[in-house]
């Protein structure tokens, strides 16, 4: 009876380490990379001091001091302020949430349509394929610039919009990367082996269609974090984002750039923080990719 | 002697362009590795060909003078346009224009112009006395929407006929009395009629063109199309490429282009101050038409800086739209004029030597010194604010302030909502247009604060002030008080001595103070970049540039 016991618990834990298998794996193949690690502290980091930034800001975001004007870094300020005399650190850190939030929100809504509309099209192919495809291609013909004014025209100007828009914008060449990648796994054995022990169609796009995309997903989405941000900067500039006195990354670069030969400071700063950002976005993407190709996993 | 010096004149350009190419030979030489362009800057290439290179500001809205409202707009017509007077561009003073003289009656009402024979238009058409009346006529009637017609309404009968009142033209004052007489009838002496002549709304305009693209009075023909357009002006329209630059050629048949030393003007619009300025550096430009507020302390540490900073007949303004509901109190508005802290403003975003105001016309206008009650005073502001029924600013709705996308108005409006939040607690969104939808939002009364500036069409108080009337074209806030109307209008114009007249002046500024539909914040100075290779441009408080004047000099 023991021994019974014994066995089944075995079989019990044996299974249970399979089953948990591919993500500790990876887990474990991703703790190797320093470099990857580096970029995850690092961008959690940011993230937590974005969320304490209200409780930790040296000042206020839109306080101004007129009189000091532009100073370089001090004790008081420690990295300078801007031309009204508002505290570049503080700025900076507002930013970021603002950043960091289009970044990772716009991402997530890319990521969820493109997904599963890419997935779809190219798991069922035929005529379902070639109208969901020509609606990609339909938006892609549509002016993003329109696109997004006719948006802001209809609801008013509101950042949780902007979010959405530059998502609902940035979905369509993650759709076409997950179609392409998936048509050419559909045909392969493994997932008519999955046909043949009789698992549902739903079943295989969860379960082994989307995770073997995954690697070109996590490039293209660690290329599309900084190119939403940057957009985000673009429509905030033509007055179609946020709105002074708020302020993100994308816009505190775009107006240092004006004045980099006089106040240096402000174009460095705000510079160092999206390149910081953007290099740790781009060592763990490369490392979760590593990490997470279920045929490495396989070796 | 005349082509005789041309002809020396001409071989030393050979021998310079000669040189030039052989420098830009070498030069070529010794780039070829590192780049293929194109080695010589617009600057070099205007200096030798005469073509100045003007840094325009932005995209002028329209060519057409009698539509036309601004100062982009005003650059590029007066080259292709000119009115009976000219000024000196220097002084100001009238001085013959397509008039070669003029007499004026001993009652002051009475002025009658003798055209040149050889006014001529660019297509080689003879200008007569005809013209202006025709355009006078074109410039008052309604349908045309013209924002500045009131600048006609000193003559007889004018606003009469503008308004409805009369139908018959003829009975309104500007007659010709032959082809090349024009007799012009005013309301009253008005002393600075000469000077309005030299505005565009009073430049005549082509009545044959105008008629072949469309009615007389229908805004937005094709009739100031490059190729299309015909003026009268020491310039004709090549070319203009929307956003791109416009260009005018030397017009042969201009009465006076003997003495017209530019081949080509192009004007590009440049709304981005920060590019207007590299540009400059990189020889792009001749004339830039701003400058960055951060760059002017660098600028003044140049030895011949080309930086210039003169003063300038302009008021900077907000206006204020009175038909919005929470905007509609004088108490408000007071509060808000009285809540911005001009000094600062002035000494640390705009950094060009202005002159912070607390009036509409700027200080020193013909002799003319406003007094204002108006201060920076954050005490009493609030204390306006809260009799107006909102305590510390609680429960006042969100405003916004429009302005036309450029940097500098930008950082003014974003200084200006921090020291309303700071000294009334009230939240301003800013919201930024181009220049023609601007102007549009602004004439169609959509917008709840915006911001405005004044340049001086003509020297006289009466410019800053008369456009408040009821019916101005260039009034924008809704704001009405025939009482000021009667003091602008009728009062003011018919006092004979110059003392009581700016007295007049005073009473109505005040009003217009205490009413505050605008709110005054700093009296412009010009800050421009010019080559040294532009000469003959000489500064003047309109700023006004006189084309025919200039000449490029080149250095090599």
């Amino acid at each position: 009876m023991d021994k019974l016991n014994n066995i089944t618990s075995q079989v019990e834990a044996s299974s249970e380490l399979k089953s948990s298998s591919l993500w500790r794996d990876a887990w474990i193949r991703l703790s190797k990379n320093r470099l990857a690690i580096a970029g995850l502290i690092v961008l959690l980091t940011l993230i937590m001091i974005s969320l304490l930034t209200p409780i930790i800001a040296p000042y206020g975001y839109e306080e101004q001091n007129l009189a000091i004007g532009a100073t370089a870094p001090s004790e008081e300020h420690l990295l300078g302020t801007d031309i009204f005399g508002r505290d570049m650190l503080t700025r900076i850190m507002y930013g970021g949430r603002v950043s960091l939030m289009v970044g990772f929100v716009a991402t997530s809504v890319a990521l969820v349509i493109g997904i599963s509309w890419g997935a779809i099209a190219g798991f069922f192919g035929g005529r379902l394929d070639a109208v969901m495809m020509r609606i990609v291609d339909a938006l892609y013909a549509l002016p993003f610039m329109i696109f997004i004014i006719l948006l802001m025209v209809v609801f008013g100007r509101n950042i949780l919009l902007l979010f959405l828009a530059i998502g609902a914008v940035e979905w369509l060449t993650m759709a076409r990367i997950v179609r392409s990648q998936v048509m050419s796994i559909r045909n392969q054995e493994f997932i008519e082996a999955a046909y043949s022990i009789g698992l549902t169609r739903w079943v295989i796009i969860k379960k082994h269609i989307i995770p073997n995309t995954i690697g070109p997903v996590i490039v293209y989405t660690t290329l599309t974090i900084p190119s939403v941000m940057l957009l985000e900067a673009f429509l905030s500039f033509l007055g179609l984002g946020i709105q002074p006195p708020q302020s993100s990354w994308g816009l505190l670069i775009n107006y240092g750039v004006e004045t980099m030969e006089e106040y240096p400071w402000l174009l460095i700063f705000p510079g160092m923080a999206l390149s910081l950002t953007l290099f740790s976005l781009n060592f763990l993407g490369d490392g979760l990719r590593d990490a997470l190709d279920p045929r490495a996993s396989k070796d | 002697m005349k082509e005789i010096s041309l002809i020396l004149n001409l071989s030393e350009l050979l021998k310079k362009s000669i040189n030039l190419l052989k420098l830009v030979f070498l030069a070529q030489l010794l780039l070829l590795s590192a780049s293929c362009g194109d080695s010589q800057t617009n600057v070099e290439k205007g200096n030798i060909n005469g073509t100045l290179y003007w840094g325009n500001g932005t995209e002028p809205q329209s060519l057409d003078p009698q539509i036309a409202t601004g100062v982009p707009e005003h650059h590029v017509i007066s080259a292709l346009m000119e009115g009976l007077v000219l000024k000196d561009r220097k002084t100001l003073l009238p001085k013959p224009g397509v008039a070669e003289s003029w007499d004026i009656s001993d009652d002051g009402r009475v002025y009658t112009f003798k055209i040149r024979d050889n006014a001529r238009w660019s297509n080689g058409d003879s200008l007569t006395a005809n013209d202006f009346v025709w355009s006078w006529w074109r410039a008052l009637q309604p349908a045309l929407g013209n924002l500045y017609a009131y600048m006609l309404f000193p003559i007889e009968n004018a606003q009469e006929y503008y308004e409805g009142a009369l139908t018959d033209f003829s009975k309104v004052g500007a007659k010709a009395l032959d082809e090349n007489t024009l007799q012009v009838t005013l309301n009253h002496p008005t002393p600075y009629f000469l000077q309005l002549l030299d505005h565009y709304s009073l430049f005549p305009v082509h009545k044959e063109t105008i008629e072949k693209f469309g009615a007389a009075d229908e805004r937005g023909t094709r009739w100031t199309y490059a190729g299309n357009l015909v003026g009268n002006g020491a310039f004709t329209l090549d070319e203009w490429e929307i956003n791109r630059k416009i260009l005018v050629k030397k017009n042969k048949n201009y009465w006076d282009s003997d003495n017209v030393d530019l081949n080509e003007i192009v004007f590009l619009p440049i709304d981005n101050m920060v590019t207007e300025e590299r540009m400059f550096r990189a020889g792009q430009l001749h004339v830039t038409s701003s400058l960055p507020a951060d760059k002017i302390a660098a600028y003044k540490e140049i030895d011949d800086s080309p930086m210039r900073i003169s003063p300038y007949l302009g008021t900077y303004f907000y206006r204020i739209n009175v038909d919005v509901p929470h905007l509609q109190d004088p108490r408000i508005r007071r509060a808000l004029a009285m809540a911005i802290d001009r000094v600062n403003l002035v000494e640390k975003i705009t950094k060009g030597g202005q002159i912070p105001a607390y009036a509409m016309t700027p200080p020193g206008t013909m002799g003319y010194f406003p007094e204002s009650s108006l201060q920076y005073d954050p005490e009493r502001a609030r204390k306006l604010l809260s009799d107006a029924g909102y305590p510390n600013g609680k429960d006042f709705p969100i405003t916004e302030i429009l302005y036309n996308t450029n940097e500098g108005h930008r950082k003014i409006a974003i200084a200006i909502q921090e020291m309303w939040k700071k000294n009334l607690n009230i939240d301003i969104q800013i919201l930024n247009q181009e220049w023609k939808v601007y102007l549009d939002s602004e004439s169609a009364g959509e917008y709840q604060i915006s911001r405005a500036g004044w340049i001086g069409d003509y020297v006289d108080p009466n410019n800053f002030l008369d456009m408040f009337i009821c019916e101005g074209g260039n009034n924008r806030t809704g704001w009405c008080n025939e009482e000021y109307d009667d003091l602008i209008l009728k009062i003011a114009p018919a006092t004979k001595s110059h003392k009581e007249r700016l007295e007049i002046f005073q009473k109505a500024e005040t009003m217009l103070l205490d009413d505050m539909p605008v709110i005054p914040i700093y009296t412009y100075t010009s800050i421009q970049l010019i080559d040294s290779a532009v000469k003959n441009f000489d500064s003047n408080i309109m700023n006004h540039a006189y084309y025919k004047d200039i000449y490029l000099e080149s250095l090599n």
